[in-house]
């Protein structure tokens, strides 16, 4: 009478050990709100993959690799390399090529020499950037030899639509674009 | 209460003046049918033309030319190193070929000898019948810097900075533009209110190579009459 409610919530002998055995076999999920650094005193030649985000502050000269994270160049960070990736911002100084399964980003205080390839480049008033920019859906193999992920892949916009927030270089706002503004000759 | 005076508060930032611009126009209308186009941008990278130009299936390559001779030395820059000089601002890629060049008003700050060592870098890389949209100053004064222009439709150009301190200005006559760029061939001209030629050039052909339009209200009208002439 008294082990009634003990016996209702013990769980039965015979899950226990099949629920342990199952998460075992399971190899670790990716963490995807995982994010690694590289500080601005660290300076990295060779190459980078993994499963995670990257935000470079330091020197990197090699080749990065994380097709389906995010790579962020901060103001601080000099990367001579290739990256591949889903989503690449650059804020410090870029030489290589860059290829993103989604966007790429170019911040104004950002030097950026090479080629650029996503289905979505913004690039902000008063950055340097001297390259090509094809918003093309990204090939296999381009730069990198890991495959980009497909299901992060977005078609790119079939007529010319401002999908990222760009501001002028004095901070203000872009005009629309509209074939009825107003013009002069 | 901007919108019940008409007027814009002091906070809310001007806006860039826009103008009609019939040579990019006829720029964008001669880009031919095909999977891809590549242009070349020779202005400061600004996020709305690369945009317009993609949905035009363009690959786009910016090279904002004069900020990238200002950070070089006078050595470099100098008569006869310019060759050196392009080679590394202007890398070749072996199957690019261009449709179209935009060099807005970039020309107005180069001496005639860098504008001839770009042209000769660039002219095996130009696609038959490329075309130019080329600004140049009529008046003594020009900005310091280029002006930034922005496409804001087919026709439609927006521009930025021109009021800032001004430098001693090339005035170049439409004669050395012609020797300037050597295999292009003036098809187009129309004087600005800003003082400014702005000039549509065709590679080849001349004045026979603007097509008709090649679909809806894409290209030029059919005749050359929709420029005022000088």
């Amino acid at each position: 009478m008294w082990n009634k409610r003990e016996n209702e919530t013990m769980p039965s002998s015979a899950e226990t050990p099949q629920a342990v055995v199952a998460s075992s076999a399971l190899p670790p999920a990716p963490r995807r709100d995982a994010s690694g650094g590289i500080g601005p005193s660290i300076s990295i030649v060779g190459d980078i993959t993994g499963e995670e985000d990257l935000t470079i502050l330091g020197k990197v000269k090699g080749k990065i690799d994380l097709p389906g994270y995010n790579v962020t160049v901060g103001e601080s960070g000099r990367v001579e390399a290739d990256v591949n990736a889903k989503v690449v911002s650059v804020a410090g100084e870029v030489h290589g090529n860059l290829i993103a399964a989604e966007q790429i980003l170019v911040r104004k205080t950002a030097t950026m020499l090479g080629n650029l390839k996503a289905p979505r480049v913004g690039l902000e008033d008063g950055c340097c950037f001297r390259g090509s920019v094809d918003m093309e859906r990204p090939e296999k193999g381009r730069v990198a030899s890991a495959p980009l992920p497909r299901a992060t892949v977005p078609i790119a916009p079939a007529k010319p639509a401002s999908p990222l927030p760009v501001t002028t270089a004095s901070g203000g706002v872009m005009a629309p674009k509209s074939e009825t503004a107003p013009v002069r000759s | 209460m901007s919108w019940l005076f008409g007027k814009r508060s002091v906070a809310e930032p001007a806006r860039p003046p826009v103008r009609r611009s019939l040579a990019l126009r006829g720029l964008l209308a001669g880009l031919r049918p095909g999977p891809r186009h590549a242009v070349l941008d020779l202005g400061p990278p600004v996020a709305d033309n690369i945009e317009f130009l993609a949905g035009l299936s363009c690959r786009v390559r910016i090279v904002d030319l004069q900020r990238s001779l200002a950070a070089e030395t006078a050595e470099k820059t100098a008569e006869g190193a310019m060759a050196a000089l392009l080679e590394r601002l202007l890398p070749v890629e072996p199957d690019e070929r261009y449709d179209a060049l935009l060099a807005w008003d970039v020309f107005d700050y180069l001496r005639p000898d860098q504008v001839s060592s770009l042209m000769g870098r660039l002219s095996p890389l130009w696609q038959p019948e490329a075309r130019a949209l080329v600004l140049l100053s009529t008046g003594r004064k020009i900005p310091m810097k280029p002006v930034r222009h922005r496409i804001l439709g087919l026709e439609t150009l927006g521009e930025e900075g021109l009021r800032q301190p001004t430098r001693p200005g090339p005035q170049y006559s439409e004669l050395q533009l012609a020797r300037m760029m050597r295999g292009f061939s003036v098809s187009h001209r129309v004087l600005l209110k800003t003082g400014m030629q702005e000039y549509l050039l065709v590679r080849g052909a001349g004045l026979g190579a603007l097509a008709a339009p090649t679909s809806g209200n894409a290209g030029p009208p059919s005749n050359r009459t929709w420029f005022r002439k000088r």
